[in-house]
C-alpha cells in the first residue's frame, strides 16, 4: 500500500501546482519542446543539441545575454501533441517563450497564446499563414515558411520562370498530416497559374519506412519532378524508394525538414544529386563553430557527436536558438531591462533584423539570409539555398533564392482571415 | 470500524438490492462527489486541469464507454479511438452547420452518430467471435481515421486538414474554444459525465445489463434461454459507442481545442482499453480508477525527478516513463487481473470485518 | 456507365497495357508480403503453444535490429554481434516466461495479451533508453547481404529487383523450412505442436511448460531477429519499425491464428492484394494510401464467411 500513498502525496503536489517547482529565481527561462524519442527523433536530436548547444555557449562564453543568464529547458514530447500539451501547461506559467516543434502541437497551442499572452517560435515550421502579424500576433515562424520554400522550389527547378513549367508533371510526395498538407494550397495555386499539373502522393504514418506504393505510382505517372515534404523516418524511406526505382536524382526535391544528413547517409553515393531548399546553410569554419566547440562540445557539455557538429541540422539548431536570442536581445534593448517577459519578448521577435553587418558579428556568416521582422510580417522571408547531396555531405549548389512574396503574402492574409473567422471572436492587431 | 456494518438491516429484498446496501458506500460516494463538485475547482491550478481533472473525466467516460461493450457484453473492442473521433467530427459539424447550437445538445447528440457506425461495424460480432473480432473493430479503426484525413468535408477544407474548435457561448459564459476558462470547461465536463454514468450504472443493473452479462459469460447459453442475441450484441455496440462518442466530442471540444486525424490512431484505443483493463472489466467504478492511474502517473512521474532535485534530461525521463508504465501495467495484472476495481472490492471486504477477520 | 468501368474495366486494361508494371507490383507485393508472413509466424508459434497473443513481436524485430546494429557500432564483429543478440534474444524469452508468463497463467486471453502490450511499452522505454531514437543503418554489407540492384528487360519495359530482396526472399524461405522441420522432426518442435493442439494431454505426457514456452519466444526471437535484418536493410531501423506488428493482426486473422501455412499463405496474400488494390484501385479512385486498411477490411470480409480464418481450427462450441 505504501506505494499507493506516495502516489497520492505526489498526486496532492502536483495538483495543488507542484509547477513552482520550475520556478526560476534569476534568468530568462526558455523551455523548447523536444523530441528525441518516438518515430520522429531521429530529426528532432540534432536540431535539439544544435538550439541547446548554442545557449550553452552564450551562457558559458558570455554569461548569458546582456548579463542575464538564459535559463535552456527541455520537456519531452516524443512528437505526441497529448505530451506537447501537457509541456507546454507545465512550462507556461514562467516561460517567456513556446517553442512547440510540431505542428499538431502548434495547432492547439496557438489559440491559447491570445489568452496566455506567450509568443510562440516556430522557425520554418507551423502554419504559413502565421507571417501575417496582426491576425496572428503571438505566432511566429520566421525566417522562412513551408509556402516560402515550396515557392522557391518552384523558381529553381523552373530556372525563376514558373511559365516554363506548364505542360509538365510535378508529383508532391508529402506526409499525410497537417505538416505535409501545409503547402498544398499554395502549390494548387501555382499549378493553376501556370499550368503544370499537380500530383499530390500521401504518404501514411504506419507507411514512412514502406514506401513502395507511392514510388510505383511515381514510375507509373513518370512526374517531370518529386517535391517532397517528409519528415523523419519518412525521407530515409523515400530517398531509398528512389534509388531503387531509379528515379533521376536531380529531379528531385525536398523541403528543409528532408535535407538532413543521416537520412541521406544510407544510400551514400546513389543520392548524389537529391537537392533539399533550405533557409539556412553548414558552415563548418564559421567563428560561431568554433565558439560552440570551444566552450560546450570540449567542455564536455554537448550532447552531440563529432560527426553531428557539421550536419545541416545541427548547425540549423544553432540559427533557430539565434534567432531567439537576438529576439530576446532586442526586446532588452528597448526596454532597457535585461530580464524582460513575454509580452516584451513578443516585441522583441517582431523587430528582430538579422542583416549581413550583424551575422558577421555573431560569427554567423551564411548561415542563414539576412531578414527582418515587423509587426505585419512574422515570416521576414528570408530566402534560402539549394543544398545538393554530393553522396558524401549536403553543398550549397545554388545563389540565393528568393520565394515569390507578392503572391505568399496574397494567400496569408486570405488564411490569417479564414482562420479569425473560424475562431471568432480573434484579436487582430492594427499595424500602423 | 469505519465500515461497520452492524445495525444495518435489510428487511426486504428490493432494500437488499439497493445501489447502496451499506450507508458507509453512500457517504464516501457523496464525498467523492463534493471533492470533484466543490473542492478541487478552487483548489486546482491551470496545470492541474489541464492536465489532470479534464483528462481524467474524459477518458474514464471513453473507457466506461468500452467497458460496456467489453466488460458487459463481452466483445473486443480495439477500435474505440476512432469512434471517439467520429463522436469529435460530427460535434464539429453540428456546432460549424448550425452555429446557434447549444453545447450541451450538440455533444449529447454526437453520440449518435458514432452508435450508428458503431452498430455497422459490430454487425460482423453476431459471426465472429473472440481475438477474430478484434480485426472487425481494427478495419473500423483503420478506415475511419483513413476517412478522417480524406474527406474535406469533414474537416471544412481547411489548410491544414485539422479542426479547430471555435469560441462557444452558452447562456452568455464561453464554455469552449481558446476563451473558456478552465473551470467552466471542468465543470462542463463533469456535468455530462455524471449524468452519463448515472444513467449507466442504473442501465447496466437492470434487465438490459442482465441481459449483457449474460451474453458476455455464454453467448449460446444466454440464446438457449430467451435471449436475443442480434439485440442484445446489438445495442451493446450501439450504448457503447455512443458514450465513447460523447467522449471523443469533450476530448476534443472541451480539453484539446484541436485535432489532427491521428490523434485518434490506434494508440488512444489502446490507452482506453488499458484503462478499462487496469480498472476492472466489468465495473463502472474501475474505469475511474484505471483513469485516474493512467493519466496521472506519467505527470507525477514527470514531477517527481525535480522534487527531489534529480537532474536528469528530459528524454531519459520519458524513456523511465515508458518502461515503468509497461511495468506497472504487467505488476497490476499480475496482482490484481480484475483490475483495481477489484482491489478496492478487497479492501472494503476487510474493512467491513475489520478488526476482527473471524 | 463510366465509373463502373474506371472500377471494373481499366484497371485491368492498365495490367495488360503495361505488363512489366504490373510484374514490378507483383514483386512489390510478395517481398513485402514475406515479411508480413515472417512477423505473423512469431505470433502463430507463441499463440499455438499459450494461447497468447503476443503482441510485442513488432517491437522484438525492432529490439533484435537494434541490438545488432548497437553491438556492430561498439566494434563487435558482425557475425558475432549476431550470435550476441540471439544470447540477448534467449535471455529476453528466459525473463519474459520468468516475470510475466508463469505468475499469469490460466489467466483469460485478453489479460495475457494487456500484458504483452506491457511488454512493448517496457521494451521500447528500454531500447530507446540503451540504443538512443536515431535512426540506424543496417549493417548489411558487413553481414555479407549483396546490395545491389538488377534489370531485368521484359515486355518492352524492365523489372527491377533489390538483391538485399532476393536475400530476404531466400532467407525467409529456408527459415519457414527449418522451421517445419524443427517442428515436425525435432523432439522439442513436436513437444511444441502436442501443447498447441491439447494442453492437458502435453502435460500430462511430461512436456514442461516452461521449458517450452522459453524456447517458443527464443524461436519468436530468431524469427525477429531475421525480420528485422531484412526489412532494416530495405528501411533502415528505427522506431517507427514498430508499427508493422498492426500489420500482422490481419494477417494472421485472414490465415487463422493456429495455423503456420496460414500465416504464411496469409501474409503472401496481403501483401499482394494490398499492392494491386493500392495501385489499380486505391491511388486512381480513392486519393490513395488505402495500404492503411486494406488488409483490415479485407480479413474482416473473408472472416464474414470463414469465421475462424482460411486455415484456422473450426470452433466447436458446447453449452
Amino acid at each position: 500500500m505504501n506505494k499507493f500513498v506516495k502516489i497520492a502525496a505526489a498526486t496532492a503536489i502536483a495538483m495543488s501546482g507542484a509547477t513552482a517547482v520550475m520556478a526560476q529565481d534569476e534568468g530568462l527561462y526558455i523551455p523548447n519542446l523536444s523530441y528525441r524519442t518516438g518515430p520522429f527523433a531521429s530529426t528532432g536530436i540534432p536540431l535539439m543539441n544544435g538550439q541547446r548547444d548554442y545557449v550553452a555557449m552564450l551562457n558559458a562564453r558570455d554569461g548569458g545575454l546582456n548579463g542575464v543568464h538564459l535559463e535552456f529547458d527541455e520537456c519531452e514530447t516524443g512528437y505526441s501533441t497529448e505530451k506537447g500539451v501537457e509541456c507546454y501547461e507545465a512550462t507556461k506559467d514562467q516561460a517567456i517563450v513556446t517553442q512547440p516543434w510540431s505542428t499538431g502541437i502548434t495547432l492547439q497551442v496557438l489559440p491559447r497564446t491570445n489568452v496566455d499572452e506567450i509568443p510562440i517560435l516556430a522557425p520554418g515550421y507551423g502554419f504559413s499563414a502565421m507571417g501575417d502579424g496582426s491576425v496572428f500576433q503571438w505566432g511566429f515562424n520566421m525566417p522562412s515558411s513551408y509556402w516560402d520554400g515550396a515557392s522557391m522550389i518552384l523558381n529553381e527547378i523552373s530556372g525563376g520562370d514558373l511559365s516554363s513549367l506548364a505542360g509538365q508533371k510535378i508529383a508532391f510526395l508529402h506526409l499525410d498530416h497537417p505538416y505535409g498538407k501545409e503547402p498544398l494550397p499554395f502549390l494548387e495555386a501555382m499549378a493553376e497559374a501556370n499550368g503544370f499539373e499537380l500530383l499530390p502522393i500521401p504518404v501514411g504514418l504506419s507507411e514512412m519506412q514502406n514506401q513502395a506504393s507511392q514510388w510505383l505510382q511515381i514510375r507509373r505517372e513518370r512526374p517531370d519532378y518529386v517535391v517532397m515534404w517528409g519528415w523523419g523516418a519518412m525521407n530515409a524511406g523515400a530517398i531509398s524508394e528512389a534509388v531503387k526505382t531509379g528515379y533521376p536524382m536531380d529531379q528531385f526535391v525536398g523541403v528543409w525538414w528532408s535535407g538532413h544528413d543521416a537520412d541521406l547517409a544510407a544510400v551514400g553515393a546513389d543520392g548524389t544529386g537529391y537537392r533539399s531548399i533550405s533557409w539556412s546553410a553548414p558552415q563548418p569554419d564559421a567563428p560561431v563553430m568554433a565558439a560552440v566547440r570551444e566552450h560546450v562540445f570540449e567542455a564536455g557539455n554537448s550532447l552531440a557527436s563529432e560527426e553531428e557538429l557539421n550536419s545541416v541540422f545541427y548547425q540549423r539548431g544553432l540559427v533557430i536558438s539565434m534567432i531567439l536570442t537576438e529576439g530576446i536581445a532586442a526586446a532588452q534593448d528597448h526596454f532597457g531591462s535585461a530580464t524582460i517577459d513575454a509580452a516584451q519578448l513578443r516585441w522583441g521577435l517582431e523587430n528582430v533584423n538579422i542583416t549581413d553587418e550583424r551575422l558577421a558579428e555573431l560569427g554567423m556568416s551564411g548561415m542563414v539570409a539576412p531578414f527582418a521582422t515587423s509587426c505585419s510580417d512574422h515570416t521576414g522571408h528570408s530566402g534560402g539555398w539549394m543544398l545538393r547531396w554530393d553522396g558524401d555531405s549536403f553543398e550549397v549548389d545554388s545563389d540565393h533564392l528568393s520565394p515569390d512574396s507578392e503572391t505568399i503574402r496574397a494567400l496569408e492574409v486570405s488564411a490569417a482571415a479564414e482562420y479569425a473567422a473560424a475562431n471568432a471572436p480573434w484579436p487582430t492587431a492594427s499595424c500602423e | 470500524m469505519l465500515y461497520r456494518t452492524a445495525g444495518q438491516f435489510k428487511t426486504s429484498y428490493k432494500k437488499d438490492q439497493a445501489l447502496f446496501p451499506v450507508r458507509q458506500d453512500a457517504t464516501l460516494l457523496a464525498l467523492i462527489l463534493g471533492l470533484a463538485w466543490i473542492v478541487f475547482p478552487f483548489m486546482a491550478s491551470e496545470f492541474a486541469f489541464q492536465t489532470l481533472l479534464i483528462p481524467v473525466l474524459v477518458y474514464s467516460l471513453a473507457a466506461l464507454g468500452l467497458n460496456i461493450l467489453t466488460g458487459f457484453a463481452g466483445q473486443l473492442s480495439l477500435g474505440t479511438g476512432a469512434f471517439m473521433g467520429v463522436g469529435a467530427y460530427a460535434c464539429y459539424k453540428m456546432i460549424t452547420i448550425f452555429p446557434e447550437m447549444n453545447l450541451i445538445v450538440a455533444v449529447l447528440l454526437s453520440g449518435f452518430f458514432s452508435s450508428i457506425v458503431g452498430v455497422a461495424f459490430g454487425l460482423p460480432s453476431l459471426r465472429i467471435k473472440g481475438f477474430y473480432l478484434a480485426i472487425a473493430t481494427l478495419a473500423a479503426q483503420f478506415f475511419l481515421v483513413w476517412m478522417f484525413e480524406k474527406v474535406g468535408w469533414l474537416y471544412n477544407y481547411s489548410n491544414t486538414g485539422a479542426i479547430q474548435v471555435p469560441n462557444i457561448d452558452m447562456f452568455g459564459v464561453a464554455v469552449a474554444g481558446p476563451l473558456a476558462s478552465s473551470v467552466t470547461k471542468y465543470y462542463f465536463v463533469l456535468f455530462i459525465v455524471t449524468v452519463v454514468t448515472v444513467v449507466m450504472i442504473n442501465l447496466t443493473r437492470g434487465t438490459q445489463g442482465r441481459i449483457w452479462k449474460a451474453t458476455r459469460d455464454m453467448d449460446i447459453a444466454a440464446e438457449l434461454i430467451g435471449i436475443n442475441l442480434l439485440k442484445s450484441k446489438l445495442t451493446a455496440f450501439a450504448v457503447s459507442s455512443y458514450v465513447v462518442g460523447v467522449s471523443g466530442a469533450l476530448f476534443v471540444f472541451l480539453w484539446r481545442g484541436a485535432a489532427e486525424p491521428n490523434l485518434f490512431d490506434i494508440s488512444l484505443s489502446f490507452r482506453v482499453l488499458f484503462i478499462a483493463i487496469i480498472g476492472g472489466l466489468g465495473s463502472i467504478m474501475g474505469n475511474f480508477l484505471g483513469a485516474i492511474l493512467i493519466v496521472a502517473l506519467p505527470v507525477v512521474l514527470n514531477i517527481l525527478p525535480e522534487l527531489f532535485g534529480i537532474e536528469i534530461a528530459s528524454a531519459t525521463v520519458e524513456h523511465l516513463n515508458i518502461m515503468i508504465i509497461g511495468s506497472l501495467i504487467i505488476f497490476f495484472l499480475i496482482i490484481e487481473p480484475h483490475g483495481l476495481a477489484r482491489l478496492w472490492a478487497l479492501i472494503r471486504e476487510k474493512l467491513i470485518i475489520w478488526p476482527f477477520p473471524h | 456507365m463510366e465509373f463502373l468501368s474506371k472500377i471494373f474495366v481499366d484497371p485491368f486494361v492498365d495490367m495488360v497495357a503495361y505488363p512489366d508494371f504490373f510484374l514490378q507490383v507483383l514483386w512489390e507485393g510478395l517481398v513485402s508480403g514475406i515479411l508480413y508472413s515472417l512477423i505473423a509466424l512469431g505470433f502463430v508459434l507463441i499463440f499455438r503453444s499459450s494461447r497468447i497473443f503476443n503482441f510485442a513481436q513488432g517491437i522484438m524485430v525492432v529490439f533484435a535490429a537494434l541490438t545488432l546494429v548497437g553491438l556492430h557500432e561498439m566494434g563487435v564483429p558482425a557475425w558475432v554481434s549476431v550470435a550476441l543478440t540471439l544470447v540477448v534474444m534467449f535471455g529476453l524469452a528466459f525473463t519474459i516466461e520468468r516475470v510475466v508468463l508463469r505468475p499469469l497463467v490460466g489467466q483469460p486471453d485478453i489479460i495475457l495479451f494487456m500484458a504483452t502490450i506491457g511488454i512493448t511499452l517496457f521494451l521500447i522505454g528500454f531500447g530507446e533508453l540503451i540504443f538512443g531514437g536515431e535512426t540506424k543503418v543496417m549493417i548489411t554489407e558487413q553481414l555479407g547481404i549483396p546490395t545491389g540492384r538488377m534489370r531485368l528487360d521484359v515486355f518492352d519495359g524492365y523489372i527491377s529487383l533489390e538483391e538485399k530482396d532476393l536475400t530476404a526472399v531466400a532467407a525467409a524461405g529456408t527459415l519457414v523450412v527449418g522451421l517445419l522441420i524443427f517442428l515436425n522432426k525435432t523432439r522439442m518442435g513436436r513437444a511444441i505442436r502436442a501443447l498447441g493442439d491439447d494442453h492437458q494431454a502435453a502435460l500430462s505426457v511430461g512436456i514442461s511448460l516452461q521449458t517450452i514456452w522459453v524456447l517458443v519466444w527464443f524461436v519468436a526471437g530468431i524469427i525477429a531477429l531475421v525480420t528485422g535484418i531484412a526489412w532494416g536493410a530495405r528501411a533502415n531501423v528505427s522506431f517507427a519499425l514498430e508499427i508493422i506488428a498492426y500489420k500482422a493482426l490481419p494477417v494472421l486473422m485472414l490465415g487463422g491464428l493456429e495455423s503456420i501455412s496460414g500465416a504464411i499463405i496469409g501474409g503472401l496474400a496481403i501483401g499482394l492484394l494490398e499492392k494491386l488494390f493500392e495501385l489499380y484501385w486505391g491511388q486512381p479512385l480513392l486519393g490513395g494510401n488505402t495500404e492503411t486498411w486494406f488488409a483490415y477490411v479485407l480479413a474482416l470480409i473473408v472472416l464474414l464467411f470463414r469465421p475462424q480464418g482460411l486455415f484456422g481450427e473450426k470452433i466447436i462450441e458446447r453449452v
